[in-house]
């Protein structure tokens, strides 16, 4: 073996290694976040996380996007959840990531920040089996053309034959316990802060989606909106009250569709 | 031998009874006793040196000696009753169907039973008795001699002739019938209770019968047994019974009109003559499907016709309704639905608590339907076929409601399927409640018993042969399917099964394994139990192509649904010529009706349309009875309608496969058995046409008829003095053996 080729070699070996550490170190990271401190009491219902990794296995921020909000979103969520609707549902969230072996028994995904989230061919792959057995995701949290575009990127993947639509207001989804006939865009704080209600060029809320042949939603997709916020605001003295209301409102309608369709 | 030893042939000592003719009083043979045996007991004891064995034997040997002598003094006697001669009758009925014509050897039946007829045990019960002739297929009548014979009968109906010439009897002093015939019922008349009728007419019924016992060369199809209902593309099992006299493989072949449905492949044992097997097969097109199953000939078989049977099933165009009742959103609820969502022929009607206040409704017919949550009266709940209950405490029912769901199995004869939950089953308070007393298990009353814990889904042997779980046709693939399932995500544990409930599916913990589907029949519904709410892993556990969640949920949903009765019923049988109508008639609320008029349109496969009013049951309100003339074979169809006044009720109609004069081919094997337990039942005998000589001593000892009694004495029987003279020997013997002569 020349020199040349030795140092080829032992590169491509670090490379390998230094990915597979970096991939050991996000799982260990949701594994953390799913089986860490605190009663893990089964109930029907558990407000589950997607833990995604961004493009190139590299995280965003601190601790990654798609813990965006967490603890506080699911804890509140949970607690409205509790109050309003008969769903046995835990006390905390969890985490699932696509290749984890759980992923099949929490039928309901919860993705934050899909604007940096990146699925490779075997997870979209994935993610398509967990849709069509039956699975339901909701996406939020993610602004403008360009992470739109970021986001469509990997849908894309995951079905690359069935369209994004918007949801009509007769759906299922919008009447199931609340007749959400109101379409106000629910704002991040940061953008609350700033006097507005959008974030970056996403002016217009969307409330999109992808359906299944029986004309079921497999996806919902909260577009220029950051209900997020809202649930983890609940207690925020400043964040608009009306806002973290109607927010419930759809996350519940979200969770009751899911359980009903 | 007997004769010589006892005095008298054996059958008087058969139907004789006995008792002691001496005018003693009973405590003198008894005093007797006693004191013979004290004397006795004092001679041995003045010799006790012999040690006690010895005295104990000689002392039974002479306790022996003096209970024989003493019962010989007390004038043991039999009293017998024979028939007078002279002054009896005896019925002879000869068998004229036309399965008498059947030629075995060299001779057809009807030869072989005039041979018996003609034999010397006839020529004997003739001079004693006047012997009253008759001839029977379907019904009996008188007939001088035997020399001419009506036409034979398309049907042979045993017991209801054999009733028809009791009856007659009554009036005249008969001693005993005596039936020649192959035991070929196949009137459908000779059930228990008719045997028990005939037996209580006190006449011995003794039967010859003709016909071999065995057909090696012959298969015949029995019997068919599938359900008179099914919904399309449902997987349905005919049970299906083979009747052979040898090993071997039969295919059976099942057809829709001439559509080519399924076969298989039954084996028949060597050990046996009557096997069993069942086909699977599904129905798609809605209607009176006329089904054809069909045994391939063995080689060398010469009756076919017995080797086919036809039957027709019912398979309705509009949907089944299941009313689903879930107290809080749960994924088994969204996955059930899903599944049953592509099935058209069952509708999934469904109300979910979805917050303290609220319902969520799915596939409902309007939107006020349910609208105010669990029906409150009894025609509104009626109008399903079944109900399911899930995660549901029994206390939001109202008593009147509980009630009212049990009404619903009971007397409307739905099906009612609970399911697990933390708030379901005995952890909802259901034990103690008037639906508890229904379902197919005890339930605890102390709580905990819903459990999240994983469970493997374990087939039963009973359940291996439900169709509403057959995953497969194979049963070796039947078999991996269901052990390949995903695990379930809880289960709720039972108390013990009622009496008689069957678990179709266990689910294993660890080592143990505990009911999780089972069922039982409750009045005219049936009751079940889903100890589990978490199949839904199936459906999310397996790849999207994979249908076995889906398949499980819909044979299952059919099966809760597919007996439930309407509110108008209408059936029917063939009795020969005939066709038997029965239809019942109920109100909204299922309760039978009276003041109604029924009338139908019967209409044979060819021929004119015959319009028949039902006429009232005497003893069944609220249902209607007519027979209309069937003389031709084919498809029977009948519709109904009910009526008060000028105002119509209700429709309904229905058909059959009416086969006039097929049941004879049928008779191709003696039916000894049947002729062996109608002589039993009355104290008669069964004969073969080669060994009649005892049949007219045996006749001779019957009750009935006139009768006159005689009595016996036993004391001089040569056996009580061979007997006493051993016991004398005996001690004899001993003495000398001992040297204490």
């Amino acid at each position: 073996m020349s020199t040349r080729r030795g140092i080829r070699v032992l590169g491509m070996l670090a490379g390998v290694a230094a990915v597979g550490l970096c991939a050991v170190s996000w799982s260990q990271q949701a594994q953390e976040f799913l089986y860490g401190s605190g009663a893990k009491r089964p109930s029907e219902f558990h407000f589950t996380r997607l833990a995604y990794q961004g493009r190139n296995g590299v995280a965003r921020g601190r601790r990654g996007s798609w813990l965006t909000d967490w603890p506080e979103a699911e804890e509140h969520l949970l607690g409205g959840v509790h109050r309003l609707t008969r769903i046995d549902a835990g006390e905390q969230g969890r985490a699932v990531s696509l290749m984890d072996e759980e992923l099949f028994d929490y039928p309901w995904l919860y993705a934050v920040e899909v604007g940096y989230w990146y699925l490779d061919d075997t997870e979209a792959a994935r993610m398509r089996d967990y849709l069509l057995r039956g699975g339901f995701l909701i996406v939020d949290d993610f602004h403008g053309s360009r992470e739109w575009a970021s986001f469509v990127d990997s849908m894309q993947r995951v079905f690359p034959d069935r369209p994004i639509v918007e949801i009509p207001q007769a759906d299922p989804v919008m009447h199931v316990l609340y007749d959400l006939n109101e379409r106000a865009q629910i704002p991040g704080l940061g953008a609350v802060l700033s006097g507005v209600t959008y974030e970056k060029d996403g002016t217009v809320p969307h409330w999109r989606g992808i359906y299944d042949d029986q004309g079921r939603l497999m996806v919902v997709i909260d577009f220029n909106m950051d209900m997020g916020d809202a649930w983890e605001h609940a207690d925020t003295p400043y964040y608009p009250e009306k806002y973290t209301a109607l927010a419930y409102r759809y996350a519940i309608n979200y969770i009751l569709y899911s359980m009903t369709h | 031998m007997f004769e010589w030893l006892f005095k008298y042939p054996r059958d008087e000592f058969t139907h004789g009874e006995f008792v002691f003719a001496s005018t003693w009083p009973q405590w003198v043979p008894v005093a007797a006793f006693v004191v013979g045996a004290a004397a006795i007991a004092f001679f041995l004891l003045r010799r006790r040196q012999m040690g006690a064995l010895k005295l104990a034997a000689i002392g039974a040997l002479q306790l022996a000696m003096l209970a024989l002598a003493l019962f010989i003094l007390w004038e043991p006697s039999l009293v017998v009753r024979s028939l007078k001669t002279g002054e009896n009758a005896i019925a002879v009925m000869l068998d004229t169907s036309e399965s008498m014509g059947f030629t075995e050897g060299e001779q057809t039946r009807m030869q072989q039973a005039q041979g018996a007829l003609g034999s010397e045990a006839f020529g004997r019960l003739g001079k004693d008795y006047a012997l009253r002739r008759f001839v029977f297929a379907r019904d009996a009548s008188a007939t001088e001699d035997y020399s001419t014979l009506p036409a034979p009968g398309a049907e042979t109906a045993l017991a209801g002739s054999l009733l028809q010439v009791l009856r007659q009897a009554r009036t005249s002093a008969v001693g005993a019938v005596v039936i020649v015939s192959d035991g070929g019922e196949n009137a459908g008349t000779l059930d228990q209770e008719q045997l028990a009728e005939i037996a209580s007419l006190g006449v011995p019924v003794h039967t010859i019968g003709v016909g071999r016992e065995r057909a090696p060369e012959d298969l015949e199809l029995q019997e068919v047994l599938a359900p008179e209902r099914t919904l399309p593309g449902t997987t349905l099992s005919a049970r299906v019974t083979v009747r052979h006299d040898g090993p071997g493989v039969a295919r059976l072949k099942v057809y829709d009109g001439d559509k080519f449905l399924a076969s298989r492949e039954v084996t028949l044992p060597a050990d046996g003559t009557v096997t069993t097997a069942f086909v699977d097969f599904g129905l798609q097109e809605p209607g009176f499907r006329d089904l054809n199953f069909s045994l391939d000939g063995k080689e060398g078989e010469a009756e076919l016709r017995n080797n086919t049977r036809a039957t027709v099933v019912e398979v309705p165009q509009a949907p089944s309704r299941i009313l689903y009742v879930e107290g809080e959103p749960r994924w088994e609820y969204k996955f059930m639905r899903r599944a049953l969502d592509d099935d058209t022929s069952v509708r999934l009607v469904s109300l979910l608590r979805v917050s303290p206040n609220g319902f969520y409704r799915q596939g409902i017919d309007d939107p006020k339907q349910l609208q105010e949550g669990f029906p409150t009266d009894a025609k509104d709940l009626f109008k399903y076929d079944a109900l399911m209950i899930g995660n549901v405490q029994a206390a939001w029912f109202t008593p009147a409601q509980q009630q009212m769901i049990a009404d619903f199995v009971s007397e409307r004869g739905g099906s009612l399927m609970m399911l697990a939950g933390s708030s379901g089953l005995g952890d909802g308070g259901w034990g103690n409640t008037l639906v508890g007393e229904l379902l197919p298990a005890q339930l605890s009353a102390e709580g905990g018993s819903f459990h999240r814990e994983r469970g493997a889904v374990v087939v039963t042997a009973r359940g291996s042969r439900s169709p509403m779980l057959r995953l497969s046709d194979d049963d070796a693939e039947n078999a991996r399917l269901w052990s390949s399932l995903p695990e379930v995500a809880d289960y709720q544990t039972l108390g013990a099964l009622k009496p008689a409930a069957n678990s179709l599916l266990n689910v294993k913990i660890g080592d143990r394994q505990q009911p999780l589907l089972v069922t039982q029949l409750y009045g005219r519904g049936r009751s079940w139990i889903l100890a589990t709410g978490g199949t839904w892993r199936w459906q999310m556990g397996l790849p999207v192509a994979d249908q076995r969640h889906e398949a499980f949920w819909r044979q299952l949903a059919r099966g809760l649904v597919a007996d439930a009765p309407g509110r108008f019923e209408l059936t029917a049988r063939s009795r020969g010529d005939t066709v038997l109508l029965r239809a019942e008639f109920r109100d909204e609320a299922f309760k039978p009706q009276q003041g109604v008029t029924v009338t139908a349109v019967a209409t044979p496969q060819s021929g004119e349309p015959l319009t028949v009013d039902l006429r009232p049951s005497a003893d069944q309100p609220g249902v209607f009875e007519a027979e209309v003339p069937a003389a031709e074979s084919g498809l029977f169809s009948v519709e109904a309608l009910a009526r008060r006044g000028d105002q119509t009720l209700a429709t309904t109609r229905m058909a059959m496969r009416h086969e006039s004069g097929r049941a004879e081919y049928f008779t191709v094997r003696q039916n000894r058995s049947l002729l062996e337990q109608l002589a039993q039942a009355t104290g008669g005998r069964y004969w073969t046409v080669d060994q009649l000589d005892g049949l007219p001593e045996a006749i001779r000892y019957s009750a009935a008829g006139v009768t006159s009694q005689e009595i016996r004495a036993l004391w001089n029987m040569p056996a009580l003095f061979l007997l006493l003279m051993l016991l004398k020997a005996g001690e004899w013997l001993l003495r000398r053996r001992w040297s204490v002569v």
